[in-house]
């Protein structure tokens, strides 16, 4: 089972002109129209480009951080890479499996217990059995629920449902890793723990796609940057110098209290 | 750390990462509703018993029954309990992006396969009350005849004609969410308008050949043929399966069409 994604070193991700439209309005009405969109090149009135001639390459073993402001996109490029959206212009190739740390906790159902969660969660990101089986043990002990594997999911506190959640996506064998913003929540050990598991991981030459607010945990992992500011890249470069970039066109505040 | 990086998924074939998938979503499906009632299983049969008890009592106690077949019971049981599947599939097709709407922003699985789960748990559900059929067959004397060879063809028709409707409904709602309702109301009238309380040979001389572009038509007739062998019709099992392959047709064309902006929209 080595898996290099692609023999000859190629890309593993290849974005090419990537463009994608939302409605400005999500209560605008609708019509059949908007349903048959397809692929016009156009945004019609009350649309707009959440994100437009992007374009960049991703070689297996790069760590890549993606900077920018709310709302200018980063989320939503994590998601077309992470092909659960679909670009509405130019094309998104993943050449490799991806464990997606978005939304981690989505897939977990209220009224199963723990152990069935992750066997859904884990067999939906395409696990088999076998595999689930060989791993399960390390999974509730990396989340630290042992004692909870069999209780109802929704009985378990907030910190445990994302525990579980991140250490069930993370044990996926993909040699791509998304991470959203979902290490916010948690406690500060915890977040650690996940932060050395990440690192774990980049160090076996996982793939790594980062979308972070924090400068710090963007140095931390990240070699490359992609600043994307109202839908566009606007550089591709090593991360401090795409930090730097950023940070001369919105200078960071005064030090908060964190 | 094991070493290098192994390939997981992508080390299986898409056909059975789509059947795991598929799979692991019908039985989460059924574990939630067996798991959070006490009565579990016997939910899903009672409704349709239910329902033949008062037609039952309708049809044979209060009114002269001039329709359908004897024994009535197991007449209407073949008709109600593949129509629990239907009724349920369609109207449960109408959720099937909005229900699951983080997890579908989440994973990336086949997106079909959030319309087929519902069809193939309700599914499951049908197969699972087929002993009460057989329990009514037997206490009521109804004898099997050969023609339970074709259930089946019915159920892969009413399989293939339910894929096509939860194509066709699923993305239409997330942008239209009055569709909900209006299915609802129009799987009311089709309840009546199926050959379900009474047999198509019942209807008016002037419906018989319309009957026949309403797809449970054949279906059922296969269905009820089981018992009752007078009541196939090859002509009705023919236009049910030209139009049910239609249904999947069309259904296939609109989700493909509509997926980018549903996906979005969720």
């Amino acid at each position: 089972m080595t898996a290099v994604p692609s023999p000859t070193g190629g890309p593993v991700i290849s974005v090419v002109d990537a463009g994608i439209r939302f409605r400005r309005n999500k209560r605008g009405r609708r019509n059949f129209k908007d349903l048959f969109a397809g692929r016009a090149r156009r945004a019609r009135p009350g649309e707009f480009w959440a994100l437009r001639n992007v374009s960049f390459d991703v070689r297996p073993g790069e760590a890549i951080g993606v900077v920018g402001r709310n709302g200018q996109g980063k989320s939503t490029l994590l998601k077309l890479v992470a092909e659960v959206m679909l670009p509405d212009e130019g094309s998104v190739g993943v050449r490799a499996g991806v464990a997606p740390l978005i939304e981690i906790t989505g897939g977990f159902v209220n009224d199963l217990t723990v152990r069935d969660n992750v066997y859904l969660t884990a067999g939906l990101h395409g696990m088999s059995r076998a595999q689930i089986d060989s791993r399960f043990d390390e999974i509730i002990d990396f989340a630290e629920i042992a004692d909870f594997v069999d209780t109802p999911y929704k009985h378990l506190s907030s910190g445990m449902k994302v525990r579980i959640a991140f250490s069930v996506i993370s044990r996926l064998e993909e040699p791509i890793m998304l991470v959203d913003e979902v290490l916010a929540v948690g406690d500060r050990a915890f977040r650690e723990k996940c932060y050395r598991r990440i690192e774990e991981l980049l160090d076996g030459g996982r793939t790594l796609f980062f979308v972070s607010h924090s400068e710090k945990d963007l140095r931390r992992f990240c070699t490359r940057g992609l600043y994307l500011d109202k839908g566009a890249l606007l550089l591709d470069g090593p991360i401090a110098d795409v930090l730097d970039a950023y940070n001369a066109d919105y200078p960071p505040k005064p030090p908060r209290a964190t | 750390m094991a070493g290098l990086v192994s390939s997981g998924a992508s080390s299986r074939s898409p056909a059975s990462r789509y059947r795991s998938a598929l799979w692991l979503l019908t039985t989460r499906d059924l574990k939630v509703r067996y798991s959070t009632s006490a009565l579990g299983y016997f939910w899903s049969i009672l409704d349709p018993l239910v329902m033949s008890g008062i037609y039952w009592f309708v049809f044979t106690q209060v009114f002269t029954r001039e329709v359908g077949e004897d024994p009535y019971i197991v007449f209407l049981l073949c008709g109600l309990l593949p129509w629990m599947w239907f009724t349920g599939a369609a109207s449960d097709s109408t959720r099937a992006f909005i229900s699951e709407a983080k997890l579908v922003r989440s994973t990336k699985i086949p997106r079909t396969i959030w319309v087929f789960r519902l069809i193939a748990s309700k599914g499951v559900e049908f197969l699972a009350s087929l002993p009460v059929l057989a329990a009514f067959a037997i206490g009521a004397g109804a004898t099997l005849t050969v023609h339970a060879l074709l259930w089946p063809l019915a159920f892969l028709l009413q399989a293939i004609l339910l894929m096509g409707i939860g194509l066709i409904v699923a993305p239409l709602v997330v942008f239209f969410r009055d569709l909900e309702r209006a299915v609802k109301l129009i799987l009311r009238f089709l309840f009546y308008a199926s050959p379900i309380v009474y047999a198509s040979a019942d209807l008016p001389e002037a419906f018989h050949f319309w009957a026949a572009f309403n797809p449970l038509s054949g279906i059922f007739s296969i269905y009820r043929a089981a018992f009752f062998p007078d009541q196939l019709d090859w002509f009705y099992v023919g236009v049910s399966a030209a139009m049910s392959i239609a249904f999947l047709l069309v259904g296939l064309l609109l989700f493909r069409r509509s997926i980018r902006a549903v996906l979005k929209e969720i």
